[in-house]
């Protein structure tokens, strides 16, 4: 029983470790060691009732093993702001005032797809749709709503994301690369200092270069070309 | 809060009880059975043992298995049975030195499966 409990132990512990790792995108709206619980209970509980061999008590014990660890860990985690830090970790400010923080994107083990596809979800399809966007430590992403919500009917792509150009994006969006290095040329930047670029059907583009507040620009692109 | 607590308390408690209950109880189960397959080596040893003999420590052992299957896995169990049924034949048929052989892993077992339980790092891993 004692073994079965340390044992219990032992791979509770390394699990909501690694999940803890693995970032927030892994995490489906719980706190990490209850979805730890969530991914071992099942298994738990059906292999000494389908496994006849195996004595009842071997899956009563980790069960309540784990529930000890639960409440234990809830404890710990209402105890103070510092437990709750270490074991759920904190929710990840990923859009501010100044545009996409990149930088706590790949805190979370995340990329700008990522964030754009959580957007999505939250019913937002630009990135300066909101002020702040908040990762929360289940993995949920929470928005504030901007006042100059843009009505677009157009949906944004990724053009440029962390210095890197995405030729199938520009191939989407009939950009060469010499339109996008007179781009910015004209706009006195670098690509190699550009976090995200996005463009949408109307030529619409959302630019963030580093160390500073993103704008809001344009291509101009033929109607023929929108997607 | 309050309610987490002692629930929290309620189920450590039970199981420090459950888990003390259960190294307590399976290491005298088998230091029982021991002494008794001990008594049996003796006599199969001095050739004075007999079916009946046999028949008692079986009888002995079904009476604690009844109990150790709650912490013991079946197929532990199911080998002490296989070992001692042996055991009756060889003893029956007066083959000292095979039943000696065959007590002999039975007293190795009722050492060695309580210790399987015991907390150690080479359990635990």
């Amino acid at each position: 029983m004692t073994i079965i409990f340390i044992r219990t132990l032992i791979i509770f512990v390394v699990l909501v470790i690694i999940l803890r790792l693995m970032g927030k995108s892994q995490i489906g709206e719980m706190q990490p060691f209850e979805f730890v619980i969530t991914l071992i209970i099942a298994d738990l509980a059906c292999v000494p009732m389908a496994d006849v061999s195996i004595p009842l008590t071997y899956g009563l014990t980790a069960v309540l093993a784990l529930f000890l660890f639960h409440q234990l860990l809830s404890l710990l985690e209402q105890s103070g702001s510092f437990f709750k830090k270490v074991i759920s970790g904190k929710p990840s400010l990923v859009i501010n005032k100044d545009g996409v923080d990149i930088k706590e994107l790949k805190n979370n083990n995340m990329d700008i797809n990522e964030l754009i596809e959580s957007m999505r979800g939250a019913g937002y399809f630009n990135l300066d749709d909101v002020d702040y966007a908040i990762f929360e430590s289940n993995g949920k992403l929470s928005a504030l709503e901007s006042k100059n919500k843009s009505d677009s009917a157009s949906l944004p792509i990724v053009l440029v994301y962390n210095g890197k150009p995405d030729k199938k994006n520009m191939l989407k969006a009939h950009l060469t690369n010499e339109n996008i290095q007179e781009f910015f040329k004209t706009k006195k930047e670098n690509i190699k200092n550009t976090e995200v670029m996005t463009i949408d059907g109307n030529g619409r583009v959302y630019l963030k270069q580093k160390n500073k507040k993103y704008t809001i620009t344009s291509i101009p692109i033929k109607r023929s070309e929108l997607w | 809060m309050v309610k987490s607590i002692i629930s929290t308390v309620i189920v450590a408690l039970i199981f420090t009880c459950c888990a003390i209950y259960e190294a307590n109880f399976t290491k005298r189960q088998f230091e029982e059975f021991n002494q008794v397959l001990e008594v049996l080596y003796e006599k199969v040893d001095e050739k004075t043992a007999t079916e009946d003999d046999v028949y008692s420590v079986q009888a002995n052992w079904v009476e604690k298995k009844k109990y150790l299957h709650i912490f013991i896995p079946h197929n532990e169990i199911k080998e002490i049975d296989l070992w001692l049924s042996e055991s009756v034949k060889l003893v029956r048929e007066e083959k000292w030195e095979d039943a000696l052989s065959k007590i002999e892993v039975l007293r190795e077992l009722s050492e060695q499966i309580p210790k399987t339980f015991r907390t150690s790092i080479e359990n635990i891993l």
